[in-house]
Order: structure tokens, then sequence, then C-alpha cells
């Protein structure tokens, strides 16, 4: 018996939208069978981490804080994604916006005033897009694969935080510790709703979203990414060139880390640290994937990749799981949906093994 | 005498088509046996099931008299079936000899199996030198290799699927004697076609299938190529209406000295090509594939953008430096070859892909951000003045047949009224139907006052449409000269041009 995958003449549109739904729930099933096995409360962990963060009020506010750089990066992933640009380094993007975001915070050290926060929001961006641009430049000029550079500069950046920390922007009055000191008043995001940890970058990743959707279903640039995407050879004909397609997509999808970096140093950090780098750059990518590269689908996306961080941090305090089984999860939902995938644009026939020649 | 091949209420169905209904024909041996149909008329289902790579839902085929049941390509030609298909399945980098047996169900050893190749040239007067590499063959050439490789089997039936489409007149000519000689020793031949005229030189009978049904079995040589056409598509034939004693206005199009570079390994670039095309005039561009048109075309359109600003001209304006999109604001319009992913998006909806080449001619995009109404608008009315089959605007351009997309995409270019309109293969793979009406479209175009260029290996499309006729081969062109005074002979020396006197000298006849 011989399996073969044979292309769909029109994938439906419902299973479309309902993949990523299967995708997830898929996950707790499959999630909750292998905790099981290896020897744990399956069933609880899934509760835990799929659950708990919703009927907890308590972590609310969690959930808006960690999806919100998920978001924005997700964002810009996403429309990258859909110029078939393949930006893996957004983690590096999201270290450099914090980095160049921290730099102008520490510069102005001391000084007050309403300007601090929106330069540090613009040397964020321009940060994350001066690093996406590295990739951008070696692919339009040389031709070098985007995906293996862009990769390999988040390496490059982390190293370049840990350099930071620890010599120049080390607190002087840190105790030894690797860090820069805490950012003065003016160069901290207020929270927006008191008493808790929410701010100013839960709207703002839900403004960008929606600018976003807009952009790229109302506008010439995001035509431009699409077709570009869908059908190069149709571009050139409609006059879209491809390199100026893949300046557009790496500057944005950078521009767009780097911004969500800048966010999350001067809100929930408050100073640079080693620990920086948190994988969000990386799980974007899932969330991108997991909204359909579409804006709007990546703030559900986003939410949904915050419940598994939040509830694998719970589950690791009620039920003593590993912290490595929140990226187990993540893994195994973006690994379902993209098999998903495949199912809804192909569909499995079975071959008879060929027969003799009968004459 | 029992017949070689006859088919009996053979019935295919497909999800949402019957691709051939309770057909039955029969083939004698030695007869020359023509399948007459347009496209989607459910030929290519028929051979596919003789040939083993389908199966029939209903209905028998029986071999000398003895019904069969041919499971696979290899069963067939084991009963002798041989097919040479319409596209080659042969690897560039090789030799004419490895292609061969590579392609053999048996193990035979080299030198054996090139005494057979020379033995079968030989019979038959195909000429090739077995040594060439394939990639430094002509199309024509190639196709010889399929009917070697076919004719080795030995076989009873051999199936040819449009084997003209890529050759000159004069490749035509000696692939027909060789078929001659063929069915003279008792070899049956089926003939897949859509060319009329090929098929009364050429065959004993026609089988005519329209939308999976059998319409007729007749003798091609007592009707004329208008009944078979009108069967074939099963309604009066349009003519195309000119308006008489058109005068051609002053040069609009000026081409000159156009060159592009090599890009890729088999790739063929325009070397110094220049032409002048008048308001009116419909110039033909003729010329076997892969001689350059794609250069050409991608070089007018603006895809490839040369380094003299006066190689393209309209008007006297200087467009060589432009972009597709400078060049469409200029009035420079182009419809390539490839419909899928070229000239339109399947994925994209009609609408959208209005908005690939019409954006800025008609003025859907204010500020960065697109007019999707006026997308629409326009859409609606490409597909009413053009009686595009689809459901509207919102269809997704994939889910149109080739006919049908091909019409949408002339009518977004035409609607737009370029001064100057270059087209690539405009009726490739259209029905008869539509064909007339892309046509027409041309026609009235030109008779409004603009220049057309039309690129095409189908010369009796650009006898019947062009006003003047030049020839592309290897990326050169020959001069212009009026359609009017020019013979068939003539073009077919032209297309064949370097390729002709290169095959004289190096095949080697053992």
């Amino acid at each position: 018996m011989q399996f073969r995958l044979e292309k769909r003449l029109e994938p439906s549109r419902l299973m479309l939208y309902a993949t990523p739904i299967a995708a997830v729930l898929l996950t707790m099933v499959i999630g909750a069978v292998i905790f099981s096995l290896i020897g744990y409360d399956g069933i609880g962990a899934v509760r835990e981490i799929f659950f708990t963060p919703l009927t907890n009020a308590f972590k609310w506010q969690d959930l808006g804080v960690k999806a919100a750089p998920l978001i924005i990066i997700g964002v810009g992933l996403s429309i990258a994604y859909r110029a078939n640009v393949w930006n893996i380094g957004a983690e590096g993007q999201y270290v450099m916006g914090g980095l160049a975001a921290t730099w102008v915070a520490l510069s102005t050290y001391g000084m007050s005033g309403w300007w601090i926060l929106p330069l540090m929001m613009l040397a964020g961006v321009i940060g994350g897009a001066a690093y996406a641009a590295i990739p951008a430049l070696l692919k339009t000029r040389l031709g070098v694969n985007e995906i293996l550079t862009s990769l390999m500069l988040t390496y490059a950046s982390v190293q370049l935080v840990y350099y930071l920390v620890r010599a120049p922007w080390k607190d002087p009055m840190g105790m030894g510790f690797p860090q820069t000191r805490i950012f003065s008043e003016a160069a901290r995001l207020p929270t927006i709703i008191p008493g808790t940890i929410v701010h100013m970058g839960v709207p703002i990743a839900v403004a960008v979203a929606l600018i976003a959707w807009f952009v790229m279903s109302r506008s010439v640039f995001g035509y431009q990414m699409k077709v570009v995407g869908a059908a190069p050879h149709a571009a050139r004909y409609g006059g879209f060139s491809e390199n100026k397609t893949i300046w557009l997509a790496m500057l944005v999808s950078g521009g767009l880390a780097g911004m969500a970096g800048m966010l999350e140093v001067a809100g929930p950090f408050q100073r640079m640290v080693p620990g920086f780098p948190t994988n969000y750059g990386f799980t974007a990518i899932i969330v991108a994937f997991l909204g359909r590269l579409n804006p709007l689908g990546v703030i559900f996306a986003g939410i949904v990749m915050a419940i598994t961080f939040v509830g694998g941090e719970v589950a690791q305090t009620s039920i003593g799981l590993s912290s490595s089984a929140t990226g187990v999860f993540q893994a195994m939902m973006l690994f379902f949906l993209l098999a998903g995938d495949i199912l809804v644009r192909y569909r499995i026939k079975r071959v008879a093994p060929a027969a003799e020649a009968r004459a | 005498m029992p017949y070689r091949l006859e088919l009996t209420g053979i019935t295919k169905r497909f999800p949402g088509v019957l691709a051939n209904d309770n057909v039955s024909f029969a083939v004698k041996p030695g007869e020359i046996h023509a399948l007459l149909g347009e496209n989607g008329a459910g030929k290519s289902t028929l051979v596919k099931m003789i040939y083993g790579i389908m199966q029939p839902d209903a209905g028998e085929i029986a071999w000398d008299g003895q019904v069969v049941n041919v499971t696979n390509p290899k069963a067939a030609r084991k009963l002798g079936i041989g097919m040479v298909f319409q596209h080659f399945s042969l690897f560039e980098a090789l030799s004419v000899l490895e292609n061969i047996a590579l392609g053999m169900d048996a193990k035979i050893p080299a030198r054996e199996l090139e005494a057979r190749i020379r033995e079968v040239m030989n019979t038959y007067g195909l000429l090739l030198d077995p040594h060439r590499t394939v990639a430094t063959l002509s199309v024509g050439e190639r196709q010889r290799i399929e009917i070697v490789r076919a004719l080795l089997l030995d076989p009873k039936l051999l199936i040819m699927d449009e084997p003209t489409s890529v050759l000159t007149p004069q490749e035509v000519e000696q692939l027909f004697d060789v078929l001659r000689k063929l069915a003279a020793q008792g070899c049956s031949i089926l003939y897949i076609s859509h060319k009329l005229h090929e098929i009364k030189a050429l065959c004993d009978t026609a089988t005519i299938l329209r939308g999976g049904k059998l319409v007729d079995t007749c003798d091609p040589r007592q009707e004329t190529s208008r009944s078979m056409a009108e069967k074939m598509i099963g309604a009066g034939l349009k003519d195309i209406v000119r308006q008489p004693g058109r005068s051609m206005g002053k040069p609009k199009l000026v081409v000159s000295r156009l060159s592009t570079r090599k890009t890729g390994h088999f790739d063929v670039p325009v070397d110094d090509v220049s032409f002048t095309v008048r308001a009116g005039e419909i110039f033909g561009i003729a010329g076997v594939a892969g001689n350059g048109q794609n250069a050409l075309l991608d070089a007018l359109s603006g895809e490839i953008i040369g380094d003299d600003k006066d190689a393209v001209t309209i008007d006297g304006y200087p467009l060589g430096l432009l972009g597709t999109t400078g060049r469409r604001k200029h009035g420079l319009c182009a419809v390539p070859e490839e419909r899928n992913g070229h000239a339109a998006i399947g994925d994209f909806s009609l609408s959208d892909n209005s908005v690939l080449t019409a954006r800025d001619r008609l003025g859907m995009v204010m500020l960065g951000l697109i007019n999707s109404g006026a997308a629409k608008t326009y859409t609606g009315k490409v597909i009413a003045d053009f009686a595009v089959k689809a459901l509207g605007p919102g269809s997704t351009a994939g889910s149109l047949s080739g006919g049908n997309l091909q019409k949408y995409i002339m009518g977004r270019e035409i609607l737009q009224k370029p001064s100057v309109l270059v087209v690539s293969q405009p009726t490739w793979g259209v029905d008869a139907g539509a064909a007339a009406a892309i046509h027409q479209a041309l026609v009235d175009l030109a008779a409004a006052g603009s220049a057309i260029v039309v690129i095409s290996q189908d010369l009796d499309e650009l006898l019947a449409l062009c006003d003047m006729l030049a020839v592309i081969n290897l990326g050169h062109l020959s001069p212009a000269r009026p359609v009017d005074g020019v013979s068939v002979e003539e073009i077919g020396l032209l297309m064949g041009g370097v390729h002709g006197t290169m095959e004289g000298a190096d095949a080697v006849p053992a």
C-alpha cells in the first residue's frame, strides 16, 4: 500500500480558518497524553497551561503584557512572510531595538521630558530595522539566503548585550551585577491601569495590528507584498521590483521587532539585563503562522501564545512541570498547524501498488 | 481482418466533468487516424486510457480483436502501443543515446542499442547524431528522439499528441514522410491535433470529439477545413471582420537595436532587433518556440530594462530606460505568453488581478490606497465586454478555464486603450470561439489607431491577423515584409534559420 499527496482543486475556506483552532485542540489532547505517559499529571498540565490563565482574573494582566511584544513582532513577520521574505532573526532585531532604546535612556539619564520615550521608540525602530538591513543587503546584492543570515545575526546580538551590560553600560552602583542602571522615570513606560503591570505597549500592540491590517488589505504596499509572495513573475510584470520588496519587508519586520524591544526594555525590564533576549522573536514566528499571516489573526494567536507562557509558569509551581514544557506545547502547536495546512491543500490518496503488466 | 484497436462505449468521469461519454471508434492496421477536437474535448483523456495511464470507468478496449485491460504504460508498450507526447521528457545534459537508453524497459548493451537506433534512423530517414547532447538540439530534433524511442519497440500503434505545434513547416513535412512510411508498413497511427489542413494532408480517417462525446467519424479528404472546424466547435465559424481600405498612420512603436543579456543557461536573448510598427498596424513575429520570444516580450514590456533609452520609443518618446509601470503610463501594454503566475495570479480575484496592470492608467490608486470599487467596476466591464465566463469580479483567476482567463487578460489590457499593445501567444490553448473573439478585439483595437505586435508560433494565426510579418530565430529578427505576398515556405525557411543548416552538417547517418 502506498500513499500519495494530491493537490486539491480549491482548498476549503472554512478549513483555512478552522485548522489553527484544530491545531490548538490537538495540542491539548496529545499534550495531555504525552505528559501522562512520562509520569506527569497530563490533564492537569493542560488545564494549568491553557485554562488557568483565562479563569484566574489575576493572570489577565500577565497575558496582556506577554501578548503585546508577540503581537507586534508577529505582525511584522506576517507582512514579511506574505512576501516570501523569511526573516527568522526577529529575536536579534528585537534585541537591537532594545539596545538602541537603552542607549537613549542611558544618554538622557537624569533628564526629564515627554520627548524621551518617543525618542527611545524611534531609536528602537531604527535599531531593529538597521539590523534587519544587513540580511536585506546581503540578499539583494549577493543573493545570500536571508534565513541563515538573519538567524545567525541573532546570536551576535545576544553577545553584544552580554558585552554592553558587563562593561561600558554596567551600573556603577550595581555591586558588580551585569546590568545597566534602572532607567530614570521619564524613560520608563507608564502603566495604563493603576495597580497592574499593564503598560502602554498593550494598546500600542493592538493599534499596530489594526493599522497593519488596514495597510495590508487596502494599500498598494500590501498588494505589492502579496503579489511578490504569490507570484514573483507576475509582480515583475505588474511593475513591482523584487529587491525593493525584500528591503521593505525586512525593514518593516525588523522595525516592528525593534519597537517591541523598546517597549519591553522600557516597560517590564526598565533596564538592560543579560536575560533580555527572551525568545519573543522566535515565538512570534509561530504567532505569525498561527494567525494565518493576517494581522487580525495575529492578535488572537499572540494571546494564545501568551496563555501558554503564563500557563507554563503556573504549571511550574503548581504541578512541578519543567519550564521546557511550555516550549514543547508551543512547538506541538506549530507542528499540528503546518501538518493541518498540508491536509487542507492536499488530500491523501491511496495508490494501489503497480500491478504487473497483464495483456 | 480485425481492427488494430477498437474502443467501445468508453466513459471516463472526473469530479464535475464527464471527460469521455460513451466514445466508440476503431483504427485499422496501417491507418492514419486523426483524433480531432478543441482543448478540453477529451482527446488527451481518451489517449491516456489507451496508453494505460488512466483506466476507463466503463467500456472496453479491444486490441487485434481481443478485449484487453491496459493497466499501465508498460503493459501498453508490451502490447505494441507507442506514444510521443507533446511535452518531451528528455535530460538536456545527456546525449541522445543516453536519453533513449534511460527510457527503455529492457536493459540493452549500449553498442547494440546504438546499432538499433541507427538502423531505425536509416529506415525512416530520421537524421540525428546519437552522441549529441540534447541541449544543443532544436525542438524538431528533440521530437525525433522521442519518435525513435517509440519506434525501437516496433509499435503496431503509434500515438502522436499534437506533434507539430513546435515544428517549422519544413519539419512538419519531414515528420509526415516518416509517418506515411510507418503506415505503409502496417503500423497504425493515432494522430491528435486541431490543425485541420494537416489532418487533410495526412490522415485517412478523422474522429471528431466535442465536449467528451463523439460527434462524427469522417474522411478528412472529403471534408473542407471549414466543415470539420464547425463540427469541432459545434457552431458556425466567425470570420475576422476588417474594415476595408484602412490606411496606416505614422510610425508609432519604433524599436531600434534592442538587445538583452543572456541570463539562464538555456535562455535565448534577443540580439540587435529593430522594427517599426505604424498606428493601425498589426505586426506579427513568427518563430519556433524558444528562439528569444520571451526575452523580446520582456524587453518590450519593460520587465527587462536595457541601457539605451532610444531602443524602444513611442511617437518618438524614449521608453528604453523605463520599467513596466512607466511604459504603461506612456501607453505601452503587454501580455506575456504564460497566463498563470505571469499575466495573472491564480489565487487572487479577477478584481485584484485588474489592479496588477490597470491601477495607474485607470486611476485605481489614491494616496497609496487601492480603490477597490474602481477595480471591481472595471473588472465587471471586462467580463461583460469580452464575454468572460466567470461568476463575477470576485472569482479567483485560477477558477477560470484557460480560454476564459485569456479573454479576461486580453480584455484587461485592451480596454485600457493602449496606444501600443504587445502580445505573446494570444490564443495559446484557447478554444476556437474564444480565439475568434480575441482576434476580432485585436483587429478592432488596431482599427482605432493602436499599433499592435503579435508574437506567435501559430503561423495560421499570424497570416490571418497581421499586416506585416517578421521571423525571430535564435534572437535575431528577419526584415519585415507585408503579409500579402509572403509564402509559407519562405517563412518556414526563416523559422528554421540556422538550425536547418547545422542539422545537415552534423547529422551522421550510420
